[in-house]
C-alpha cells in the first residue's frame, strides 16, 4: 500500500479533475473583475464611477463604501484592507470591485473608472526600508551562551552580508473563488484555498455575517506551495461581497500578469552576518541580523521571520549566538508563505559562512560542515533551547557521501578545472534540519469525521486541502490500514468547512501529521462500536462450552472481521457495517489530534516548538560556461529521511519536486521592480521556473532506511513536503564552487540568491580582473 | 468554386465536423482562441488557461493536418491560435486521447510512473506526450526533452514525467487514433476557398493562395498580417485588444516551400520554424542552433521565420544570426518583388523595410563560401523558452596569416535593434586574430553599445555577456 498512486492522477491525465474554473455553470454567472492601484504608494483624491455603473452589463461596482462588515481581511494581524479607501499602499491593491455578464464588459467598465492619485513616496527595498525605519511588527530576538566572549577568544572571525531574492509561487491554476449565494444569507464558496476554515473567517468579518452561514469547499488545488494559505482570501472576499450584493452567483480568477503582480512572494531577505571559528573551522559564535521585506501588510511575515530565525543555525551546533529579525514595512503586495517558510533564507546564509571559512583555510566544505553538525549530547542544544533528538545528519551524511562517490568526484573535477580556462565545474554538499510544528503551537490541531455507509463503503473528511502533495491519498491509505480495509472502499472527498470545523492552514509541511492522526482517533471510534456489536453477534449462537469473544480481541484484517482469539469466527466489513446499522448504532464519528509537548515562548525567544526533525542531505554537481553563465546541473543525490514512508511514490516525487523548485529560488527565478514600484517579471515570459532541460542530467533520490520517526506520529512516518526545497543549497553552492574555480579558490567570490547568469557572470568577470 | 469567398469555419472535434459561422455567432469571435473556445465547452475542460501567453503549455492541443494522404500531428498552444486557424484541421484534445475507463498508453504511463501531482499542467504534458507517441518512433531522451519544452510543471521536477515519456516511446501499441478513414474523409471533405469572416468591429481574412493574399494585402494596408499569430495573439489574449483588420496567410502552401539551388538556401517566409529547424540542422548549423532554442516545439509548429522578422523586435532571436548569414528577404508588393538585405531589413524599434501593403514572401539564405566561420549565440536567463538577454550572429574569415577578414559581429539585446559593433570590427580589421587582440577588442564594445537595464538583466552585465561572446567566438574559431 506504500505504493499506492495519486488518488487523482486518472482524472489529472484525462482532464476529467475539477478545479473550480471547470465547474459547470450557468448564464446566471457574474464575473467578478478587481480594479487595483498603478501606484505603490498614492492618495486617492477623487474617484467617478458613475459611468462605469451605467454601462450595459455591469451589474455593480463596489468600493470600500459597500462593505458591510470589517473592511479588513489580515490573517493574523488586523493590517490588510480588503478595498483600499483613501490610499493605496501597493501596486495591485484592491480599490474597486465589478460585476459584470462577461469578462469583457468588467475590463470595459474598468476603463471608464475614472480615479485622481496624488502620488507619493514609496519604500521599495531592504535598505530604503531600514533608512525609513517602519518596522511592521516589533523586532524579535533569539539568543544563547555568550556571544562577545566568543568573538574575544576567537582566532578566525568573518563578517558579510547575503541577500536572497523574492520567488513567485507560480501555481499553475491562478487564484480564484467561485461564490454561489443561496437564501437568506448563505453563501457556497468554492475557493483555492489551503485553509477553508481561514476563508471562511474573512468572509464572515467582511460581510459581517456568521461563520455557519458560509461554506467553503475546496475539491483540489492547482498547486498552491504557501501561496494560497493566506492569500486566497482575497479572492474569496471579493467574490464574496459581490455574490452577497448582488445575490447572484460569482467567479473570480486573476489572469497570470495580475496574480504575479498583486498577490506576495517568498520574502526577501538581508541577512548581515559575523561569525567566529577556530583553526580547525569550528564555529564558536554567530552574530546575525536578519532583514525583511514584509510588503505593506504583515500577513505571515512573522512566523517566516521567526522560522528564519529558528533555521539560521540549519544543521550546526552554535554554542554562542544572536539572532535578531527585523520585519520592514514596504509599498509592495504583502509577502507570504512559500514551502520552506523562511527556512531557506535562513539557511543560505549559514551555508555561506560555512563556505567562506572553508575557502578560508583552505578546506573543503563538506569537512567543515561535518565538523560543525549537531553530535551527541554535548553539541544538541538549538538557540532556542530546544534539544536536537534523534539526529541523523551523521548517518545521513556517510550514507551519501559514499554513494555519491563525493571524494572521488571532487578529485575528478579539480582535474577537468585544471584543463579547462572557461568551462567549469563545481559540487556542493548541504544539509537541511527543518523543524516540524506550526511555531504558533495552538495551531497545531485536526479533526477529521468518518462515515461509514451501510454498502461497506467509507467517506473520509479531514481538516486538510488537496494541492497536488498526495494528503487524500495518504489520508485514504491511513483510514484503510487503521480500519484493515482495502482503499478501494475508501474516497476522500472535497475538504468542506461544513463537514471539519475550525481546522489549520495545511502547511507547516503538518497535513499528514495533523489529520492522518485525527482520521485515526475517528476511524478508532467506529471500530469500538462495530467490535461491540460483532463480538454479541458472535456470542449469539455459541455453545455454553466455548468461550464467550471479548469486544477487545475484535481484530479488522483484509475487509474481514475475526475474534483473534477463535479466527473461525468472522464477519465480512460489510456485513459487520449492516449489521451495526440494524443495530441503531452511529457509523459516523468525529476524530481529533493536537501535537503533545510542544511550546514557544516569543518573548524569551525559547521553546520545545517543533514535535521533530525532519532530516536530508545532497550532493550537486554542475558544469559552468564562465562566459554564458549557463550552468548544467550534472548530477544531483539526496538521501532524505521521512521516517518510516507512508507512500514511497509520493514522497520521491515531493522531494524531487521540492528540490527543483528550490533550485529555480537558486538560480532562475529572479523578481525585479521598477523605481516606481512595478514587478518587471510578471509572467512567465520574463519569470524564469525550471523547465524540463534544467533538471538533473542524472537524479538520484533515496529514502533514508531503517529510522521510523521517534516521535509518536502517524505510522511513525515524517512529512516530506518543505524540507527537499532546501536541499537545493547544494546546487546553489556547486554553482559557487564552479566560480570560485576561476580564480583557483583563492578569492572569494562575490555571490548572492538567485545566482542569475547575471550574478554568475559579474562575479566571474570580477574575479577575472583581480587575477589579471 | 476557388474564388468563391466562404463565410464559414470548419474543423473536425469528437469525430465530427463543426461549422462556425461567426455572423451569426453571439460569443465567438474570429479572434476567440481555441483555448477560450474549447473552455466554452462543457466538455473540454481539460484545456487549461496556465499563462495565455504560450509559455506553460498547460493549454496544449494536437492538430492533425491531412497532408499528402497522411495525417501530421502537430502539438500547439491553444492560447495562441484563433479559431479560423483551425480550418481543415482536426482539434484533439485530452478529452479524445482518453479517459479514465480507457486510458491511453502515454497517459496510463503518467499514471504508473507518477507524472502528475496537482494535475494542473497534465493535460497539456499529456497533449504534448500523444504528438511525441504519433510522430517518433522511440523517442531519444533528447526528443522527449524537445517535446516537453514548451509544458511547464511546478510539482514534479520533471524526472517522472520523462520517465512516462520513455516508457510510453518504448512500447508502442496501435491507439485508437490508427483507423482514421473516417476522419480522412471529413477532412477531405473541407472546402478550401478564400474565407472573409466578418462579426461586429472585426474583419478576418483567410486568403488560400499567394495572389489572393498580396491583393488583400494591397487593398487593406492597415490590416494585420498573421501567420502563426504566436506574437499577434498576445495583443488579443494579454492586452484584449480588438484588432478590427486581419489577414492571416498561414496555409498558404506556396509560402511554406523550402528548396536549395547551387547559390542559395531558399526558405519560404510561411515556413514553420520547426521545418526550417529540421531544414537547417546539416545545412546553417548556425540558424540550427538558434531555432533549437527558440520558443517551443509548441511555438515553432505555428511560428515563421516571415513572422519573426516581419515583427522586428529588437531582440528577435533569429536576426543578428540572419544578418551574419547575409540572408536576403524578398519582399511582394504592388510592383513585383524587390530583395532586401538583411542587414538593411530592420531600420528600428520594430521598424522594418516591409511596408504597408506589402508581404515579406521568402528568405533566402547564400551558401558559405569557403572558409567563412559563422556562429550564433543567445544567452537568456533559462536556456530554453525565453527571450535573449543578449544574442549575437558572428561571421569571420580567416586568411593565411589568420587576419579576419569579411568580419562581421551582429548583436542583438544590446540596442534598440539588432546592431552590428562597427567599432569592435573596425578595430580588428587587418589585425592577428589572437587573444590578445580579442581581449583589446572586447574592450570596445563598450563603445559600440550603450544597452539597458530591464527585467531579463542589467546593463553591465549585458556589457559583459557581449564581451565574452565574443570571446567564446574566437576560442570556437581558433584550433587548439
Amino acid at each position: 500500500m506504500s505504493k499506492l498512486a495519486h488518488e487523482s492522477a486518472k482524472f489529472h491525465v484525462t482532464g476529467e479533475a475539477v478545479y473550480i474554473d471547470d465547474i459547470l455553470v450557468n448564464e446566471q454567472l457574474l464575473h467578478g473583475h478587481v480594479v487595483y492601484s498603478p501606484y505603490a504608494h498614492a492618495k486617492i483624491i477623487s474617484y467617478n464611477i458613475e459611468e462605469a455603473e451605467n454601462l450595459e452589463g455591469v451589474q455593480c461596482i463596489l468600493s470600500y463604501k459597500d462593505i458591510p462588515g470589517e473592511n479588513q481581511m489580515g490573517p493574523v494581524i488586523h493590517d490588510e484592507l480588503v478595498l483600499a479607501s483613501d490610499t493605496v499602499t501597493f501596486i495591485g491593491q484592491a480599490i474597486f470591485l465589478i460585476a459584470a455578464e462577461s469578462e469583457e464588459i468588467a475590463r470595459n467598465a474598468e476603463k471608464l473608472i475614472k480615479i485622481k492619485y496624488k502620488e507619493l513616496k514609496p519604500i521599495l527595498s531592504i535598505v530604503d526600508a531600514i533608512k525609513s525605519g517602519v518596522l511592521i511588527q516589533p523586532k524579535r530576538k533569539i539568543e544563547n551562551g555568550n556571544l562577545r566572549k566568543a568573538f574575544k577568544k576567537a582566532a578566525n572571525i568573518i563578517e558579510g552580508e547575503l541577500k536572497t531574492g523574492a520567488q513567485e509561487q507560480w501555481y499553475l491554476e491562478t487564484q480564484i473563488a467561485l461564490v454561489y449565494p443561496g437564501e437568506g444569507k448563505d453563501l457556497l464558496v468554492h475557493s483555492s484555498t489551503q485553509h477553508p476554515s481561514e476563508t471562511q473567517a474573512i468572509i464572515s468579518e467582511v460581510l459581517g455575517i456568521p461563520k455557519n452561514e458560509i461554506e467553503v469547499q475546496v475539491r483540489r488545488m492547482g498547486g498552491a506551495f504557501g501561496g494560497k494559505e493566506t492569500q486566497a482570501n482575497h479572492t474569496a472576499a471579493w467574490a464574496s461581497l459581490l455574490a452577497h450584493h448582488t445575490r447572484r452567483p460569482v467567479k473570480i480568477r486573476l489572469f497570470r500578469d495580475d496574480d504575479q503582480k498583486m498577490t506576495g512572494k517568498r520574502h526577501r531577505f538581508l541577512t548581515y552576518y559575523k561569525a567566529s571559528f577556530d583553526k580547525k573551522g569550528v564555529i564558536s559564535g554567530l552574530d546575525l541580523e536578519q532583514h525583511t521585506d514584509a510588503g505593506a501588510a504583515t500577513d505571515l511575515t512573522m512566523a517566516i521571520l521567526e522560522r528564519a530565525m529558528m533555521h539560521a543555525d540549519n544543521a550546526y551546533y552554535i554554542p554562542n549566538i544572536r539572532i535578531l529579525g527585523f520585519a520592514w514595512f514596504t509599498n509592495l503586495p504583502s509577502n507570504t508563505a512559500f514551502r520552506g517558510f523562511g527556512g531557506p533564507q535562513g539557511m543560505a546564509c549559514i551555508e555561506t559562512i560555512i563556505d567562506k571559512i572553508a575557502r578560508q583555510l583552505k578546506k573543503d566544505p563538506a569537512e567543515i560542515r561535518r565538523i560543525n553538525f549537531y553530535r551527541g549530547e554535548e553539541r544538541s542544544e538549538t538557540p532556542y533551547g530546544q534539544i536536537v533528538e534523534h539526529n541523523r545528519l551523521d548517518i545521513i551524511d556517510e550514507q551519501l557521501m559514499q554513494s555519491s562517490k563525493y571524494i572521488d568526484r571532487r578529485d575528478k573535477i579539480k582535474q577537468f578545472n585544471e584543463k579547462n580556462e572557461f568551462i567549469k565545474r563545481g559540487i556542493a554538499i548541504t544539509p537541511v534540519k527543518f523543524g516540524i510544528s506550526f511555531t504558533t503551537s495552538f495551531l497545531n490541531q485536526a479533526g477529521a469525521l468518518v462515515h461509514v455507509y451501510k454498502d461497506g463503503t467509507i467517506l473520509a473528511n479531514h481538516g486538510g486541502t488537496e494541492m497536488g502533495q498526495g494528503l487524500h491519498t495518504k489520508i485514504q491509505q491511513i483510514t484503510a490500514l487503521e480500519f484493515g480495509v482495502s482503499t478501494e472502499r475508501i474516497k476522500v472527498n472535497a475538504t468542506s468547512t461544513a463537514k471539519v470545523p475550525n481546522t489549520s492552514a495545511t502547511a507547516a509541511s503538518a497535513g499528514t501529521d495533523l489529520n492522518g492522526m485525527a482520521i485515526k482517533d475517528a476511524v478508532l471510534k467506529l471500530k469500538n462500536r462495530i467490535a461491540i456489536v460483532v463480538a454479541e453477534e458472535f456470542n449469539k449462537n455459541i455453545p455454553k462450552s466455548k468461550l464467550e469473544s471479548d469486544e477487545e480481541d475484535i481484530i479488522f484484517v483484509n475487509d474481514n472481521i475475526y475474534d483473534s482469539e477463535n479466527t473461525t469466527r468472522k464477519i465480512s466489513f460489510k456485513d459487520a457495517v449492516n449489521l451495526v446499522y440494524l443495530n441503531q448504532v452511529s457509523l459516523s464519528a468525529t476524530g481529533f489530534y493536537k501535537t503533545p509537548d510542544i511550546h514557544f515562548d516569543r518573548e524569551k525567544g525559547k521553546g520545545h516548538p517543533y514535535f521533530y526533525y525532519s532530516f536530508g542531505m545532497a550532493v550537486t554537481e554542475i558544469e559552468l560556461d564562465t562566459l554564458t553563465g549557463f550552468f548544467k546541473n550534472l548530477r544531483t543525490d539526496i538521501l532524505h529521511d521521512v521516517g518510516e514512508p507512508l507512500n514511497k511514490r509520493l514522497d520521491i516525487g515531493q522531494i524531487e519536486g521540492g528540490y527543483i523548485q528550490g533550485q529555480g529560488w537558486c538560480t532562475t527565478e529572479e523578481c525585479k521592480w521598477d523605481d516606481k514600484g512595478n514587478l518587471l517579471n510578471h509572467s512567465p515570459d520574463t519569470y524564469k521556473i525550471p523547465n524540463i532541460q534544467d533538471i538533473p542530467k542524472d537524479f538520484r533520490v533515496q529514502l533514508l532506511e531503517g529510522f521510523p520517526n521517534s516521535a509518536n506520529t502517524i505510522r511513525r512516518s515524517k512529512t516530506v513536503a518543505e524540507p527537499p526545497l532546501m536541499l537545493a543549497l547544494s546546487c546553489w553552492l556547486a554553482i559557487k564552487d564552479a566560480i570560485s574555480a576561476v580564480g583557483n579558490h583563492e578569492i572569494e567570490p562575490e555571490y548572492s540568491l538567485p545566482a542569475t547568469n547575471e550574478v554568475i557572470l559579474l562575479s566571474v568577470d570580477k574575479i577575472r580582473k583581480q587575477l589579471d | 468554386m476557388k474564388n468563391k469567398n466562404s463565410h464559414i469555419i470548419s474543423f473536425v472535434l469528437d469525430g465530427e465536423v463543426v461549422d462556425i459561422d461567426f455572423s451569426g455567432a453571439q460569443s465567438l469571435r474570429p479572434t476567440t482562441t481555441v483555448l477560450n473556445y474549447l473552455r466554452s465547452l462543457p466538455n473540454h475542460k481539460g484545456c487549461k488557461e496556465g499563462c495565455a501567453e504560450g509559455d506553460c503549455g498547460a493549454c496544449t492541443v494536437v492538430l492533425a493536418k491531412y497532408e499528402q494522404k497522411k495525417i501530421r500531428y502537430q502539438a500547439v498552444d491553444a492560447c495562441l491560435i484563433f479559431l479560423p486557424m483551425l480550418h481543415g484541421k482536426q482539434l484533439i484534445t485530452v478529452e479524445n486521447v482518453g479517459s479514465s475507463h480507457k486510458l491511453h498508453p502515454v497517459q496510463e504511463a503518467m499514471v504508473d510512473l507518477d507524472g502528475s501531482q496537482c494535475g494542473f499542467c497534465t493535460p497539456g504534458f499529456i497533449m504534448a506526450m500523444f504528438e511525441l507517441y504519433k510522430n517518433t518512433s522511440i523517442p531519444t531522451n533528447d526528443q522527449i526533452d524537445d517535446a516537453l519544452t514548451g509544458n511547464l510543471c511546478r510539482c514534479t521536477g520533471y524526472r517522472s514525467i520523462i520517465d512516462a515519456a520513455q516508457r510510453a516511446g518504448a512500447k508502442k501499441a496501435r491507439d485508437h487514433f490508427s483507423q482514421q478513414k473516417e476522419i480522412k474523409k471529413m477532412l477531405g471533405g473541407i472546402h478550401t476557398n478564400n474565407i472573409q469572416l466578418s462579426n461586429k468591429n472585426q474583419v478576418y481574412h483567410k486568403p488560400c493562395d499567394k495572389q489572393s493574399a498580396l491583393k488583400l494585402i494591397q487593398r487593406h494596408p492597415k490590416a494585420t498580417i498573421v501567420a502563426g499569430a504566436t506574437d499577434i495573439a498576445l495583443r488579443v489574449t494579454k492586452n484584449h485588444e480588438n484588432i478590427p483588420e486581419i489577414i492571416d496567410i498561414g496555409d498558404i502552401e506556396e509560402l511554406k516551400k523550402i528548396s536549395s539551388s547551387k547559390s542559395h538556401y531558399k526558405i519560404g517566409a510561411g515556413a514553420s520554424l520547426e521545418s526550417v529547424k529540421a531544414f537547417s540542422k546539416v545545412r546553417l548549423p548556425a540558424l540550427h542552433k538558434m531555432l533549437a532554442v527558440f520558443g517551443s516545439k509548441q511555438i515553432r509548429h505555428l511560428a515563421t521565420l516571415g513572422g519573426n522578422l516581419g515583427s522586428a523586435s529588437p531582440i528577435g532571436d533569429t536576426t543578428p544570426v540572419l544578418i551574419a548569414l547575409k540572408a536576403i528577404i524578398v519582399i511582394e508588393g504592388k510592383n513585383g518583388a524587390r530583395k532586401v538585405p538583411m542587414s538593411k531589413f530592420i531600420t528600428g524599434y520594430r521598424k522594418s523595410q516591409c511596408k504597408a501593403g506589402e508581404l515579406i514572401t521568402e528568405i533566402q539564405i547564400p551558401r558559405a563560401r569557403n572558409g567563412a566561420l559563422i556562429r550564433s549565440y543567445k544567452i537568456s536567463k533559462r536556456k530554453d523558452l525565453d527571450i535573449a538577454t543578449v544574442s549575437a550572429g558572428f561571421r569571420v574569415c580567416l586568411d593565411k596569416s589568420n587576419i579576419p577578414t569579411d568580419l562581421m559581429l551582429v548583436y542583438g539585446g544590446m540596442a534598440e535593434m539588432t546592431k552590428r559593433a562597427v567599432k569592435t570590427e573596425e578595430f580588428l580589421s587587418g589585425k592577428v586574430w589572437n587573444r590578445k587582440m580579442i581581449e583589446q577588442a572586447s574592450n570596445m564594445i563598450s563603445a559600440d553599445f550603450n544597452p539597458i537595464s530591464d527585467a531579463r538583466s542589467g546593463a553591465r552585465a549585458r556589457e559583459v555577456m557581449a564581451k565574452n561572446l565574443l570571446m567564446k567566438f574566437w576560442t570556437e574559431t581558433t584550433k587548439a
